[in-house]
């Protein structure tokens, strides 16, 4: 790779070695793809509580507060999991606490979310943006047209110490177009609802090879942005993809020409009612109807679906546990509107956790003996990871069906009639 | 024999090849505490692959593979060398941090080539493959 000035003083250790040892690693890794620069970021977004301490220090030693913005992913809470009564919060206390104190000296933003862009976070089309966790790699991508490369969490954290990534895959706008087309058969869609376009997400993500871009046509132009969310965060839970375009919704494909360059795509994957049908049904890993836990938030919940859920749950009793996974600003909303009281009165807890990967209820290193066996979602990469993480069962359907099953404790849920 | 290779991570290392057609995660396709593959009906399921040279198609899945090849490298837990068609962003960010040595990009078809049980060399600095004579 050619550096700038800049880049070679970072490399010669005149930053200290934490942000040396972050560049070494960029080069090698840039060479390893044959980037010949490096690109500055608009803003970094890390994961620490995911970073192993080892290479967290590696990386910080040395670094003072970085000229640029750097936020970071859902995060833990062990003094949260100690009051509600999960017996092995305490073993995640002290690297947490570390990483932390760390993290706020450098003068980083506790954003602690997969969805920066409810907090206002929301990068302009054509940014480059570094960032570790799949989620929202492919949302600032496909919805909001910034330029974000598939990366790890490693990785994430090197660029964010150096302010810069290496030029190269889904930041070259000639890589962004799709080379996958996704075309709907004979499906009806305008009674789906949020899990319908996380189903549909899924069997995508599986079906397209590396993280190969991928366009979804044949929906309604000006999808509701809930439902085009849905969509795109499934696709890299069950494979790569890291930009999924949804012709008519998102900014780089208003036309089905514009997302895929003028040509004729090679590859195209058909949807039908077959198709979601099996992923339905690949999604609900269970055998008795007991359900234990109910999952929200994955990716971290909208203030309207908050709403919705205080609105069924009002004066109820849950029989379940019930987790929604929100960023600290849209729970303090929820607060303000008066709908975090009644969920909370009905049981339900609040937290900028992941609660697929690291739900608390579930994951037995941290729930011990009181860990629950089962939970229900209406998100298919929380359900993909409940099972794969947690080794529950899972039981997977509408936002209504999993709010109904926390208040009865049972699962009364249907697979859809698909039209 | 000699295959040459494009370089992923720089280094040497050699070992018993373990050949599987597919694409590969360190986040959950490999236990990091006892470097074994733990996903049920796999076709892999319980191989070891700490210490072997891993031949296989590219990488997959979450962002996190990274931090699980660390933890594995740490653990003593990981492959001694990797060998796949085409690397992903993810995958070569994972074995350049931890320092697996690893090569893409193989100019012979080592589907063919290589076999269970073979004894590899790998040299990915100098970007190539050794198979020793049987």
């Amino acid at each position: 790779m050619l550096l700038s000035d800049e880049e070679k003083k970072m490399q010669a250790g005149e930053y200290g070695p934490g942000t040396k040892r972050a560049m070494d690693l960029l080069v090698k890794y840039g060479d390893s793809f044959d980037a010949k620069q490096f690109a500055p970021i608009s803003y970094g977004h890390i994961s620490y509580d995911f970073c192993p301490e080892d290479f967290w220090n590696l990386m910080t030693e040395g670094v003072t507060k970085t000229p640029h913005r750097v936020t970071t992913h859902p995060s833990y809470s062990p003094e949260v999991w100690r009051k509600w009564g999960l017996p092995l919060a305490d073993n995640w206390a002290d690297e947490h606490e570390r990483k932390l104190k760390r993290f706020l000296e450098l003068g980083w933003l506790r954003t602690e979310t997969c969805a920066e862009y409810l907090l206002g976070i929301i990068p302009r089309k054509g940014d480059i943006v570094s960032m570790g966790g799949s989620c929202m790699q492919v949302a600032n991508n496909s919805l909001f047209g910034a330029r974000v490369d598939r990366m790890g969490i490693l990785i994430s954290l090197a660029a964010a110490v150096c302010g810069r990534t290496p030029l190269m895959g889904l930041l070259v706008p000639e890589n962004r177009f799709a080379s996958h087309m996704v075309e709907l058969e004979d499906l009806d869609v305008s009674n789906w609802t949020i899990a319908h376009y996380h189903c549909l997400g899924y069997y995508i993500g599986d079906q397209v090879p590396g993280f190969k871009p991928v366009a979804v046509n044949g929906l309604p132009p000006d999808l509701a942005f809930d439902f085009a969310r849905a969509l795109v965060i499934s696709m890299p839970t069950s494979g790569s993809v890291t930009l999924g375009h949804i012709v008519g919704t998102t900014p780089e494909a208003p036309t089905l020409e514009a997302a895929l360059r003028g040509k004729k795509s090679e590859h195209i994957i058909r949807v039908g009612k077959r198709e979601m049908r099996q992923t339905w049904e690949r999604l609900n890993v269970w055998d008795d109807d007991a359900v234990e836990h109910v999952a929200f938030g994955c990716p971290h919940a909208t203030i309207d679906e908050i709403g919705r859920i205080a609105a069924l749950v009002e004066g109820k009793k849950l029989k379940a546990s019930m987790l929604i996974g929100a960023s600290a600003p849209v729970e303090a909303l929820a607060r303000r509107q008066g709908w975090a009281d009644i969920i909370e009165k009905a049981g339900g807890h609040f937290e900028p956790v992941c609660p697929s990967i690291t739900n608390p209820f579930t994951r037995p290193d941290i729930a011990g003996k009181n860990q629950a066996k089962s939970a229900a979602t209406d998100s298919a990469r929380s359900a993909h990871y409940l099972a794969t993480v947690s080794h529950v069962k899972v039981f997977f359907g509408t936002e209504e069906e999993c709010v109904k099953a926390a208040i009865s404790g049972r699962w009364k849920g249907e697979a859809p009639r698909w039209k | 024999m000699e295959i040459r290779a494009h370089m992923v991570s720089a280094g040497k290392a050699e070992g018993e090849a373990v050949v599987y057609k597919g694409p590969f995660s360190f986040l959950g396709d490999l236990d990091p505490a006892n470097g074994k593959v733990p996903v049920p009906r796999h076709q892999l399921e319980g191989h070891v692959l700490a210490n072997k040279v891993f031949v296989f198609i590219t990488g997959k899945g979450s962002s996190g593979g990274d931090f699980a090849a660390w933890d594995a490298k740490k653990n003593g837990n990981a492959p001694s060398a990797m060998i796949c068609l085409e690397s992903e962003p993810v995958l070569s960010g994972a074995v350049i941090a931890a320092g697996i040595p690893t090569v893409d990009r193989p100019e012979k078809d080592v589907f063919e080539l290589i076999h269970t049980g073979d004894y590899v060399k790998v040299d990915a600095t100098s970007g190539i493959i050794e198979i020793a004579e049987k």
